[in-house]
């Protein structure tokens, strides 16, 4: 049923043109996880403070939770299922952070994994602390920080080396 | 990428002959949680799905007058509306030693945030519209906002009459009792010795008051769950770490057969103790019978915040010590603040009240420890369970003392710790870890004794301690191996972060000698999965990872016995090794060997394994402590006189894992819990103004950032190997909370000779504690 106050919102997601038809005050994450069928997108404090519910706008990192579904029309959004190649060939960053350890519950891992990759496409060689403050932009209760920090350092490293080989 | 044990050799010293165990193997939950394919309750969902929000108390005490519901029953989408008035048949109140807190209000309201009423509509959007709908008659009542005022003679009563319950059987020298003194639910006591005489022949007595925080528990997901009510059956999707408890209690709230609930519990988004009994599932499973279509309940961060938290805590600690620093009798009165309910404080009074003493040689021990309730947000099991508040309150005391006495803190502590082995109290079992090899760990990695001497500058040591393994818990496991060779490993143990799908797997893979991919772990679900008390208590590794080692041998026994049979031989000639039997030269590949008996259809061999505590009533707590969790911190601080600011410079703590089974899931969980508790160290808690609290939501609670840290947090893991887990296995959950505020406070009387005895240590409280001392 399509009524006067929805509006037909198209992007790309994960890579694919996509259309909706949404409500003027329905959220992004809204959209992913409920229209799309794309649940590894989390939502915690919906009030962008977290980060749980990161995904990569126009490859900027951003919280879905706040992001108005009409926001991102002609946009290019990429979630934690876009993130592995079409064969499932695992993005660098989600390698390290199993090698690493550097998750718990997972509740936040979608999102932290997005925020290291949008990390990495604009540095490909940040530093420790440059990793760290970045890195701080999001909440992991479980882990302490310092595991995650090694992943993405490492990613830096297995995206440096997949450059030059 | 999936993890796989063949081929992987990367032993440490420790385990030259085991392939899997000890192994930093990937975790087995690993491809889904970073593939965002893990299914979380949040994520569980069905057709014709309603959604639940609920009507809170916006007055802190008062009695419900009227509810007038009937408007909210026409609004747009609406399917059911519960208020008290749909309780007939059902035992609506519920709690875990007291029954005491109702599903929806009854006849009060007792804290901001307490559920009034709910409904479930088509959208989350229409259940809100139809609560404000909802108009509810309060008649307000006078409020206690703090322990303090609770106790007062003249205070309200939050429960004028005695709610059922009961006090659980004690052993030797402990003891509980309900409702001594005003709004107290509580009490639990233990003695030994005489603390009251053996003072008066001490040369020093030192008494102080400590005040612990309260730190909400910052799930990231948050209270969830599903529930179907069709036909007889109740049907619940639920983020829970006790499924097996909470089926027995919605049985009862319910006055539903067991058998007909079925529970189940999809990957968890952490719980830290909060995920414990009933929270949503009363209301989403009443709301489903009422509307008779499946209900989400999924609470906002916000709602998290007005269910449950940790127990604030004053602790008065009074302690005797001879000149020459021995320490000769303990006393000690906790006040924890329970908030509005029960909950789980009895048995967070019994631990705190158990741990106050530390691991030190006391020979005189007189501890109460009461729970009173206050019109605030219920406060629950929470990592660490009573012993941070203990430990917090112990390890600064002792610095006191030492401090007193012209000692170093540390030498004193290794005068007075328990030496490894020797019994906690009377009738306890034997500490099994050797806490001075921890403490020399991280004074050395610190730098503690070759410390400069700089005003303003300091470090401080602590040795946090609980027991581990729960209190008289029976663990159950099943394995069932598959015709060929795939394992399941059915045991009530819920992921929920701390690894224990992975560590127990690789236990099951040791012994049927697998690898770790061959090993499943279904999700938990009570109509198969056998029966547990809960993900608790750092249980896993020293209680269930037994059972689950018997429930893995006698499948392999079984397994050997048959292919000893068909292969007319002794067992004792054959060896099992990936699911093909060795004899000698020969390999006979098992598929082979099940399919000629059992036929071409196959067969499971299946194994069980049990491991309980023995009931002791010499044992204070009714079975001698399973183990014992220790932490260890080291704390370096530069503290800012002008500004009040306390810079960590370093922080190092160790925990003992015994035997690590998988060695960076034990960092992990050191390395989480002790940024856990830097929350309740120097970050504000829960700010209330009067019983209003005033920071519950994402924004304006503050959490530790990975900026908060630096490369001076270290955590060091040991494997001293005395556990009584499989391979001398330890918990380590929990240890690493418990050192860190105390280490904290101990440091920064080092550096600026001013003792802090109450947490958060915030800029405003270093800025008073000096201007106190000069
Ligand atoms: S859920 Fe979006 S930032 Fe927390
Ligand atoms: S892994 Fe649980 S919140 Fe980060």
């Amino acid at each position: 049923m399509m009524s006067a106050d929805l509006f037909n919102v198209t992007f790309r997601l994960n890579g694919s043109e996509t259309s909706f038809h949404v409500r003027p005050e329905e959220m992004l994450i809204d959209v992913l996880r409920e229209r799309a069928g794309l649940t590894g997108t989390k939502l915690s404090c919906d009030l962008g403070a977290c980060g749980a519910c990161t995904v990569l706008v126009d490859g900027k990192p951003s919280a879905s939770c706040v992001t108005f579904a009409w926001q991102v029309v002609d946009r290019d959004i990429r979630t934690i299922e876009g993130l592995s190649s079409g064969d499932g060939d695992l993005d660098p960053v989600q390698a390290a952070f199993i090698e690493h350890s550097s998750f718990q519950c997972g509740y936040c891992t979608p999102g932290m994994i997005m925020l290291a990759r949008a990390l990495l496409d604009e540095n490909p060689n940040p530093n420790r602390d440059e990793v760290r403050q970045w890195m701080s932009a999001n909440i992991c209760r479980c882990t302490g920080y310092e595991m995650i920090i090694e992943a993405v350092q490492d990613a830096a490293e297995r995206n440096r080396s997949s450059l030059y080989e | 990428m999936l993890p796989n044990a063949t081929g992987v050799h990367s032993m440490n010293e420790m385990s030259r002959n085991l392939h899997v165990v000890g192994a930093d193997l990937p975790r087995t939950d690993a491809v889904p949680k970073t593939t965002g394919s893990a299914t979380y309750t949040v994520d569980v969902s069905f057709p014709g799905m309603l959604h639940a929000k609920v009507l809170r108390s916006p007055h802190a005490h008062a009695r419900v007058v009227s509810i007038d519901a009937s408007a909210a029953r026409g609004m747009p989408g609406v399917h059911a509306v519960l208020t008290r008035d749909d309780l007939d048949g059902l035992s609506p109140v519920y709690g875990y030693f007291i029954k005491d807190q109702p599903i929806v209000a009854i006849d009060k309201v007792r804290y901001i945030g307490d559920v009034v009423a709910a409904v479930a509509a088509q959208s989350e959007q229409q259940a809100v519209a139809a609560l404000e709908t909802i108009n509810v008659e309060y008649e307000l009542l006078p409020a206690v906002a703090t322990v303090e005022q609770a106790m007062e003679d003249a205070a309200p009563e939050l429960f004028e009459d005695e709610p059922m319950g009961i006090v659980p059987d004690y052993g030797m020298g402990a003891s509980g009792y309900r409702r001594i003194g005003r709004n107290n639910c509580y009490r639990f006591s233990y003695k030994t010795g005489d603390a009251s005489v053996a003072f008066a022949s001490c040369d020093h007595v030192f008494e102080d008051r400590f005040v612990f925080s309260r730190d909400q528990h910052f799930h990231l997901e948050p209270f969830v769950s599903v529930a179907r009510y069709e036909g007889d059956t109740i049907e619940v999707w639920t983020s829970c770490q006790n499924p097996f408890p909470l089926r027995k209690e919605l049985a009862r709230v319910f006055q539903h057969p067991e058998n007909l609930i079925r529970v189940q519990v999809p990957f968890i988004g952490a719980g830290y103790g909060a995920k414990n009994n009933c929270k949503t599932e009363p209301i989403a499973i009443l709301l489903a019978k009422l509307s008779r279509r499946p209900v989400r309940f999924c609470m906002t961060t916000e709602e998290n915040f007005l269910t449950q938290s940790q127990h604030a805590a004053i602790l008065d600690v009074k302690s005797g010590v001879m000149a020459d620093g021995t320490f000769v009798a303990r006393s000690g009165l906790i006040l924890l603040d329970s908030g509005a309910y029960s909950d789980a404080s009895p048995l967070v009074a019994e631990k705190a009240g158990y741990r106050l003493p530390g691991p030190y040689k006391w020979e005189h021990l007189d501890i109460d420890c009461d729970c009173i309730l206050t019109n605030t947000t219920p406060a629950g099991p929470y990592r660490g369970f009573g012993g941070t508040q203990a430990s917090w309150a112990s390890e600064s005391q002792v610095d006191i003392i030492a401090r007193a006495l012209g000692r170093d803190p540390m030498d004193l502590r290794l005068q007075n710790l328990k030496d490894l082995g020797e019994t906690y109290v009377p009738g306890e079992s034997g500490l099994d870890s050797d806490m001075r090899v921890g403490l020399n760990l991280v004074a050395d990695r610190i730098g503690y004794k070759k410390r400069k001497r700089v005003y303003g500058c300091g470090m401080g040591l602590s040795v946090g301690f609980k027991d581990a393994g729960g209190v008289n818990k029976p663990a159950q496991a099943r394995i069932r191996v598959t015709t060929n060779g795939g394992i399941y490993l059915q045991c009530g143990t819920i992921e929920i972060g701390q690894g224990a799908q992975t560590a127990l797997s690789q236990i099951v893979a040791e012994t049927l000698n697998a690898p770790l991919d061959r090993v499943s772990y279904p999700a938990l679900n009570t109509d198969y999965t056998p029966f547990d008390q809960g993900t608790n208590a750092s249980s896993a590794v020293v209680v269930m990872a037994q059972a689950v080692q018997n429930a893995a041998i006698e499948a392999k026994n079984k397994v050997l016995s048959f292919a000893a049979d068909q292969l007319e031989c002794s067992v004792d000639d054959i060896e099992l090794k990936d699911w093909t039997i060795r004899k000698g030269n020969e390999a006979h590949p098992l598929p082979v060997m099940i399919m000629r008996y059992y036929g071409g259809t196959g067969y499971e061999f299946t194994g069980e394994g049990f491991c309980k505590a023995e009931m002791d009533h010499s044992a204070p707590l009714e079975t001698k402590c399973v183990s014992w969790e220790f932490g260890w911190g080291a704390a370096e601080v530069e503290v800012d006189t002008e500004t009040g600011l306390i810079v960590l410079r370093q922080l190092v703590v160790s925990g003992d894992a015994g035997r690590a089974i998988n060695p960076k899931i034990c960092r992990g969980q050191d390395e989480g819990s002790a940024v856990m508790a830097l929350t309740g160290a120097l970050f504000p808690c829960m700010v209330y103004d009067g019983a209003n609290l005033m920071n519950g939501n994402g924004l304006d609670y503050r959490l530790p950032l990975a900026s908060d840290l630096n490369d001076g947090f270290v955590s060091i893991l040991q494997e001293q190997g005395h556990g009584p887990g499989p391979y001398g296995a330890k918990s380590v959950g929990e240890g690493c909370m418990l050192p860190v505020a105390s280490a904290i406070a101990n440091a920064v009387e080092d550096a600026i000779g001013v003792r802090i005895r109450e947490l958060p240590l915030t800029p405003e409280r270093v800025l008073a504690a000096i201007d106190a001392a000069t």
